[in-house]
């Protein structure tokens, strides 16, 4: 049984508080939520960066090697003040090649093109 | 023979591999029984050949999503069930699979899947979302059990325990994760053996196995190293209870030689041959004994 609909809806309501909550301490640098583990939420928190950035770096070598010594430290500082983008890793792979200084890029093949290559596969 | 509760569909999948485009030569070559293609990396207007080639020779092909968030406080998007809906039709899959848990909140996304809280008032949001996405689909559901870095500090049932509610409640059939069994035991301590005593294991459509690195005391998940032992062993704990339909090998980076994934195919097939053969021999001897009197 799920119950009448009203409390259907205080449950949504409920969940989406405390979901939006972790997630905003997981991607946003929140406050950790009252009553969960710090040492947990950071693990996780430091996995979804590594994952988000290993996706891209994957999806991109082409970026890593424009980057250089530098990938990793450019990428979170890119990735603590930019949330990932909801149209998924190739809108982050692009967006963080935007952030990049012309002067790391130079010799990068056609960022602008490959940019709007993407933008186009997924529109 | 089919297993009792599930169609003739889906009755006898095999032993399978995840499809990814970075190996899709081998799979065609490896000759396996069924593979599973990530839904979101499918357009549906331009299957890839190698998907075309193994549909033409009868493989099933099951789409399995990871962006629907059925953990999510929100219904399950009508676009991203749409697409999976497509993505089914298009493959002619016998069934779709996502997974318990929730990817994004309130405009932010986590990328990757988080667990629900394990309380009665989440499972009734997760039980209307799935009841959701199963009237969305063509076929039939199978939700996955993920691995978990963190718990809620308000969870009131077991993985199990939610799992099992969530099959009774609204009949979607289970994607058995036993690699995220694994991986929960180790990083947060809980009991594999026991998340299989409370599980319907007669709901499985299908068990996912794959293989991960222990660095500095946590096991990671990685779909990148070799399957260990113990993902093994709960595999046959696995198929000593019940017949599985299927069992997946998800191997998504560090590509070994096609003789490396071929043994690893082999080793699924013969742990699952030999744990049915014990099952068959128990089921026999429960019949017989059911006939003498105590």
């Amino acid at each position: 049984m799920t119950g009448p609909p009203a409390e259907l809806s205080g449950a949504r309501r409920r969940l989406v508080r405390a979901q939006i909550e972790l997630l905003t301490a997981l991607v946003a640098a929140g406050p950790v939520p009252a009553g969960f583990d710090p040492v947990r939420v950071a693990v996780q928190a430091d996995a979804l960066q590594a994952k988000r950035r290993d996706v891209v770096a994957r999806l991109h070598p082409d970026l890593v090697e424009a980057a250089g010594a530098e990938f990793r430290s450019r990428f979170d500082a890119y990735a603590r003040t930019h949330p990932r983008p909801a149209a998924g890793a190739r809108a982050d792979a692009a967006a963080f090649a935007r952030t990049l200084p012309v002067a790391v890029t130079t010799g990068f093949d056609g960022r602008r093109r490959r940019s709007s290559r993407w933008r186009n596969r997924h529109r | 023979m089919a297993a009792p509760g599930l169609d003739q569909a889906t009755a006898a999948l095999g032993v399978g591999i995840g499809w990814r485009a970075e190996i899709d030569l081998s799979v065609e070559r490896l000759g396996v029984d069924f593979v599973e293609v990530v839904a979101e990396n499918v357009c549906t207007d331009h299957l890839p050949d190698s998907l075309r080639e193994l549909r033409s020779r009868g493989v099933p092909v099951l789409p399995h999503g990871v962006s629907l968030s059925l953990g999510s406080a929100e219904p399950p998007e009508p676009a991203r069930l749409d697409r999976l809906a497509a993505c089914a039709q298009a493959l002619d899959a016998p069934l779709v699979s996502e997974h318990i848990a929730f990817v994004r909140a309130g405009g932010l996304e986590a990328g990757h899947l988080l667990p629900v809280p394990r309380t009665r008032e989440a499972l009734a949001v997760v039980v209307a979302n799935v009841r959701a996405a199963q009237d969305a689909l063509p076929v039939p559901l199978a939700v996955e059990n993920v691995a978990a870095v963190l718990g809620w500090p308000d969870d009131e049932l077991t993985d199990g325990q939610f799992l099992a509610e969530l099959v009774g409640r609204t009949g979607v059939r289970l994607l058995l994760d036993v690699a995220n069994l694994y991986t929960n035991q180790v990083n947060l301590g809980l009991d594999p053996v026991a998340a299989l005593d409370e599980l319907p294991l007669e709901a499985v459509g299908y068990v996912h196995v794959a293989g991960g690195v222990r660095r500095d005391g946590v096991w990671h998940d990685t779909h990148a190293h070799p399957v260990p032992p113990a993902v093994f062993d709960l595999l046959a704990a696995v198929c000593e209870r019940v017949r599985v339909p299927g069992v997946l090998l998800e191997r998504d980076d560090a590509y070994p030689s096609d003789a490396a994934l071929a043994a690893e195919l082999a080793a699924i097939r013969r742990v699952v041959q030999n744990a049915g053969a014990q099952n068959a021999g128990a089921q026999n001897a429960g019949a017989q004994n059911a006939g003498a009197p105590p």
